[in-house]
C-alpha cells in the first residue's frame, strides 16, 4: 500500500524512551515529519496548530488520557477525521472494546515490532 | 420458704463482681496477645529499614534500566546513522559493544528486585499472621485523595499491564478491527 510519508505524525506518550523508540521506528518507515507530546493535554495544543495525517497515542498518561484525547478528538469537528491508532500496556478486551466504540482506528499492545507498527499504519492510512 | 430461695442482693453483687472481673481479665489477656501481634509484626522495623530499601532498590532499578536503554538507543542510533563501506566497520563495533556492556545492567537489577521480592513475601507473612490474629476485616475507603485515585482509574479504565496468560493477544484485538 502507498503511504503518504509526507505526511506529519504525532506521538502522544508521557514516557520520554517510548517516544524515542516510534520515532526511530518511524524514520525507518521513512516518515521524517514526527512529533511529540507528553500527554493529551498538549497533543490537543499540538493538533489546534497543525494538521497531523495520523495520531499514534498511549493510553495511560497524565493529566489527559489517551482514551480521553480519542474523544476529544472525535467530538471536535476540525479534528474528527484525524487517523488515532493507540499504542498501550493496556490489554484487557474492555479497553479495546471501548477504544473501538470511541472511534480508534486501530490498537497495538505494546510491547510491539516494526512490523506491527507498519501494518497499522498501513491499514489505517494506506490508501 | 420463698424468702429463702430468692437471691440477696449481697449474693447478686458478688455474682455481678465476679462477672466484671472474668471480663477484664479476659480482655487484659486480649490486649496482651494484640501487643504480643503487634510486636511480631515488626511494624517499625517495616518503615525504618525495609520499605525505604524497598523505594530505595526500585528507584536504583529504574535509574539503571533508563540509563541502559538510553546508551543502546543512542549506539542503535549512531549504526542506524553510519554510512555504507566497511572501512566503517571498527565505529560499528564500538558501537556493538557500548551494547554489549550496556545489557549488564540486568543482573544487577534482577539482584535489586529479588532483595525487593524478599522484602514483600516478609512482609505478606507478617500481615496475614495479624489479619488471623485479629480477625481484621477491610474497612471502606476513607481516604479521599485514594478514592478519588481508585475512582479514575475505573472510569478510564487505567487497568496497567496484564498478566501474559489473562491479557488480549494482538491477533485478538486485529480480529476485532478486521
Amino acid at each position: 500500500m502507498a503511504l503518504d510519508l509526507s505526511m506529519p505524525i504525532l506521538v502522544v506518550d508521557d514516557y520520554q524512551t517510548m517516544v524515542r523508540i516510534i520515532r526511530n521506528l518511524l524514520k525507518q518507515l521513512g516518515f521524517e515529519e514526527v512529533d511529540d507530546a507528553s500527554d493529551g493535554t498538549a497533543a490537543l495544543a499540538r493538533m489546534k496548530g497543525r494538521k497531523y495525517g495520523l495520531v499514534i497515542s498511549d493510553w495511560n498518561m497524565e493529566p489527559m488520557t489517551g482514551y480521553e484525547l480519542l474523544r476529544h478528538v472525535r467530538a471536535d469537528e476540525s479534528l474528527r477525521t484525524t487517523p488515532f491508532i493507540m499504542v498501550t500496556a493496556e490489554s484487557k478486551t474492555e479497553n479495546v472494546i471501548a477504544a473501538k466504540k470511541a472511534g480508534v482506528n486501530n490498537y497495538i499492545v505494546k510491547p510491539f515490532n516494526a512490523a506491527t507498527l507498519k501494518s497499522k499504519i498501513e491499514a489505517v492510512c494506506g490508501s | 420458704m420463698a424468702q429463702a430461695q430468692r437471691p440477696s442482693s449481697a449474693n447478686i453483687r458478688d455474682f455481678e463482681s465476679a462477672t466484671v472481673v472474668s471480663e477484664l481479665i479476659q480482655i487484659a489477656e486480649y490486649i496482651t496477645h494484640m501487643r504480643d501481634e503487634i510486636a511480631a509484626l515488626r511494624a517499625n522495623e517495616m518503615t525504618r529499614d525495609r520499605i525505604p530499601m524497598a523505594h530505595e532498590e526500585l528507584g536504583s532499578v529504574l535509574a539503571a534500566t533508563a540509563g541502559a536503554t538510553n546508551r543502546i538507543m543512542a549506539a542503535a542510533e549512531s549504526i542506524l546513522s553510519l554510512p555504507d563501506g566497511a572501512e566503517h566497520r571498527p565505529v560499528l563495533e564500538e558501537h556493538i559493544g557500548t551494547i554489549f556492556e550496556a545489557c549488564a545492567f540486568q543482573d544487577i537489577t534482577g539482584q535489586r528486585i529479588s532483595k525487593v521480592v524478599d522484602a514483600l513475601q516478609s512482609f505478606e507473612q507478617r500481615l496475614d499472621r495479624f489479619i488471623g490474629a485479629v480477625r481484621a476485616r477491610d474497612a471502606a475507603i476513607s481516604d479521599p485523595v485514594e478514592r478519588a485515585r481508585r475512582e479514575r482509574a475505573s472510569e478510564l479504565m487505567l487497568n496497567g499491564p496484564q498478566a501474559e496468560e489473562i491479557a488480549t493477544t494482538q491477533d485478538d484485538i486485529d480480529a476485532l478491527f478486521a
